[in-house]
């Protein structure tokens, strides 16, 4: 059905101090094609307006790093996946396992959320767009009870969004838009000046209760709909809502996402919250059903 | 704000695709290992992987000075330091009604509190500091729990809020000092039936003190000191019995800004009652500043898209733009359309039950039916009382302005074209068009960008009042809020020297 393409290249990973290079000479690398794993069902309807009318814990978090790193889908092969931002841990690379992540650090507002989030880069022509910040919206999925979602397992992965997309994906997981606007696009809308534009993945919100990863990366998680989540996937967690945003306005036909074209927009999570600090915010913002906090008013970190 | 795209001085991967008919082509694949140059050098302090509220240290703590007899000797008192290492240990251990009492020392927690009517009470407000070291968030949070109080202390150097609560029905917070945050300094969101008072507040790129998306708030700010914020008093889609009384707010980008806007709940901004405060000397370009207070800068009390306001009695001096301004609000990439005035007394809790929609690209909420009457106006450069409109004839909006004192208006003479009877709009005459005030250019200007709120320059914190009788006081959670406020009483404040 889709065209799965796999790459391979021979890489001289010598730029001086990049902290991916492991042997300093010559490796012989395979590049990972962008996974093509569509999720179990989608939210209702894209999760966007104004904040404050449901519960949720919001983190902010500065641009920390790229490479050409994937730690779910290719770990331990560093060069081996389509150019990522990290956001999050700083210390995510291809051999990040939550141990690691947890004796990282993180550029957060939320100094105990070690997680790694990341996503494809945006270019310009041959240039990398340097994301201006990221924020991470947790909340109960769509009509779901608040008091039944559950704090994350730690060291639950997850990936949102198809990176090898050819056709639109639903907006509901994948959209971009232009500053915190509800207007929702498949495709990078030309911005007003100063009016970031904003990729914004949402994540499943069910799990399995049993599997930390799966080997497509996805089936061990799924959508809640109309409330509630489907069989096999028994236990609502929250839903995480996660946006990056870059410094672009006005034309958009030179962007590209180096996972492919500008609909294969996707996003991974590897959660290396702190446990207790996890389960302090689900009960005490979801459970309470109170807004915790509100995603700032500033365009830049 | 300006980010620079990273040029990615990496190699490039010739990946050279293996089948693939219409999709044969070589895909440059951009490398980057480069990411090194942005990584956080901030590789840390001996704290890092759990730093999260509940730790904390209370650092140089000595034994309380307080008194033999005290509040600390009842049933329901939880000392700090003495009884429990950390104030968040203390909460944790209260039950409802407990008054929980902090000794002097610098506190490094973010505190949490999800008990019903606490009281959480410093002995001495310059001498209780908590203090977020530019990594925790908010100084005392306060979830969904009703009736907490939090008196006579001092938070600074969190990366949110000094003191915050929300979605709770009874709040106060009293004396308190909130200094250098990275939101704001004394919050209350989505909250109701709540009292602040006795408040110094510093260095927020947002407001000093904020109330936000409640309809009707049923709320007192009184005996605030606001200095050196973006805005001295922000209150977003609030209103409702919201009285914002016997203040002062100065050199801050703008004073006093109550505006409406979709980005949160329960708009428009309407029937905040602004009395008896002193506002002057908002130009300050050298503060943090979030947007709006860009935009805002250099007007003392400045309403943007706000409707049915009250402006009495208040001194308002030094400004380069206006004084009072009553001015529109553009919101680009808006979260809904804007509501009629049939639905402005749909209630917040309504307003969280309906669908927003998408209403283009841009929404501009005129102000609309505020009332200025008996304010003093000295020396706001471009005018002490200034209307404007974007989508509709000035004269239209319903504002009205009685026995200010004042000299340059725009449009000018606008006591005559916008009279107000004694409980409402007076019939007008004259001419809008003199004296018109150009609102696009102002919008078009350049404004000083924001300095980072971590080192902006503020005053030194000096020593604030304390509350009286912190350790003999009883418990008093906020369950007689607000205060009563005889709004008839209040005059005209006379100016500070200097």
């Amino acid at each position: 059905m889709s065209t799965r393409w796999w790459a391979a290249a021979c890489v001289v990973l010598a730029t001086a101090g990049c902290t991916n290079d492991k042997g300093g000479g010559e490796q012989a690398i395979v590049l990972h094609p962008p996974t093509d794993v569509t999720s179990l069902g989608q939210p209702d309807h894209p999760i966007a307006g104004p904040q404050g009318a449901v519960p949720q814990f919001v983190v902010e978090c500065a641009y920390s790093h790229a490479a050409p790193d994937d730690p779910i889908v290719a770990p331990g092969e560093f060069g081996a996946a389509h150019l990522h931002a990290f956001f999050g841990n700083t210390t995510t690379d291809a051999n990040s396992t939550i141990d690691s992540l947890f004796a990282g650090d993180t550029t957060c507002d939320q100094r105990a959320d070690l997680a790694a989030y990341w996503a494809p880069a945006l270019l310009r022509g041959a240039e990398v767009l340097r994301p201006v910040k990221s924020t991470a919206y947790y909340r109960p999925g769509i009509d779901v009870d608040p008091k039944s979602v559950q704090p994350y397992p730690k060291g639950l992965v997850m990936i949102a969004g198809n990176a090898a997309a050819e056709e639109p994906q639903p907006l509901s997981i994948v959209a971009w838009g232009c500053g915190t606007g509800i207007a929702r696009a498949v495709e990078p809308p030309e911005c007003a000046q100063d009016r970031n534009l904003r990729l914004i993945v949402t994540f499943p919100d069910c799990w399995d209760g049993d599997n930390l990863d799966s080997p497509s990366h996805k089936s061990h998680i799924a959508y809640s709909s109309g409330g509630d989540c489907p069989e096999g996937y028994p236990v609502p967690i929250p839903q995480l809502q996660f946006s990056v945003e870059y410094p672009v306005w006005g034309a958009t036909d030179d962007l590209m996402l180096s996972s492919g074209g500008l609909l294969t927009g996707h996003a991974d999570f590897m959660n290396a919250w702190t446990p207790e600090r996890m389960q302090m915010e689900v009960e005490l913002c979801l459970h309470r059903e109170v807004v915790c906090g509100i995603a700032s008013g500033r365009t830049s970190g | 704000m300006t980010v620079n795209a990273m040029t990615i001085n990496a190699m490039t991967i010739n990946a050279m695709t293996i089948n693939g008919g219409e999709h044969q082509m070589t895909r440059k694949i951009l490398a980057a290992a480069t990411a090194v140059a942005f990584l956080l050098a901030a590789c840390s302090d001996d704290e890092e992987g759990g730093s999260s509220g509940t730790e904390s240290t209370a650092a140089g703590t000595s034994a309380t000075d307080a008194p033999e007899t005290t509040a600390a000797e009842a049933e329901n008192v939880r000392q700090v330091p003495d009884e429990y290492d950390t104030i968040q240990a203390a909460v944790d251990a209260s039950a409802p009604g407990d008054l929980v009492l902090v000794g002097p020392g610098t506190y490094n927690e973010a505190v949490q509190v999800a008990t019903d009517d606490l009281t959480i009470r410093g002995l001495d407000r310059n001498e209780v500091i908590l203090d977020g070291n530019f990594e925790l968030d908010n100084g005392i949070r306060v979830l969904g729990a009703n009736h907490v109080a939090v008196e006579n202390m001092t938070a600074m150097n969190y990366t949110k809020n000094g003191f915050f609560w929300t979605g709770v029905d009874g709040y106060r917070g009293s004396y308190l000092t909130a200094y250098r945050t990275g939101d704001y300094g004394v919050y209350a969101f989505d909250s109701i039936n709540g009292q602040i008072d006795h408040i110094y507040a510093a260095g927020s790129p947002d407001a000093g003190v904020y109330i936000g998306e409640c309809y009707p708030c049923n709320a007192v700010v009184s005996d605030v000191v606001s200095e050196y914020n973006g805005l001295g008093y922000s209150g977003t889609n609030s209103g409702g019995n919201l009285l914002i009384v016997n203040s002062t707010w100065r050199y801050n980008r703008a004073g006093i800004v109550p505006n409406s806007g979709s980005y949160e709940l329960c708009y428009p901004e309407r029937e905040t009652t602004i009395v008896g405060n002193i506002v002057h000397g908002n130009n300050n370009g050298e503060t943090p500043a979030i947007d709006v207070a860009l935009l805002a800068m250099g007007n003392g009390i400045v309403v943007p898209g706000g409707v049915l306001n009250t402006i009495e009695r208040n001194l308002v001096y030094d400004h380069d733009k206006g004084g009072i301004s009553l001015v529109p609000f553009p919101e680009e990439d808006p979260n809904d359309a804007i509501p009629g005035e049939d639905e402005w007394t749909v209630s917040c809790e309504e307003a969280k039950q309906q669908m927003p929609v998408d209403p283009g690209d841009l929404v501009i909420w005129e102000s609309m039916r505020n009332r200025v009457v008996g304010n003093v106006l000295e020396d706001n450069r471009h005018a002490d009382l200034l209307v404007a409109a974007v989508t509709v004839d000035a004269s239209t909006l319903g504002h009205c302005f009685a026995d200010n004192t004042f000299t340059t208006s725009a449009p000018n003479n606008i006591e005559t074209l916008a009279p107000c009877t004694a409980d409402g709009v007076g019939v007008g005459s004259g001419d809008w068009a003199d004296g018109k005030y150009d609102i696009l250019s102002w919008l078009g200007e350049e404004h000083p960008p924001s300095v980072d709120w971590k080192t902006a320059t503020l005053p030194e914190l000096q020593p604030q009042e304390n509350m009286p009788d912190a350790a003999t006081a009883p418990a008093r959670p906020a369950n007689d809020v607000p205060m009563q406020v005889d709004l008839a009483s209040i005059v005209v404040p006379t100016k500070p020297a200097g």
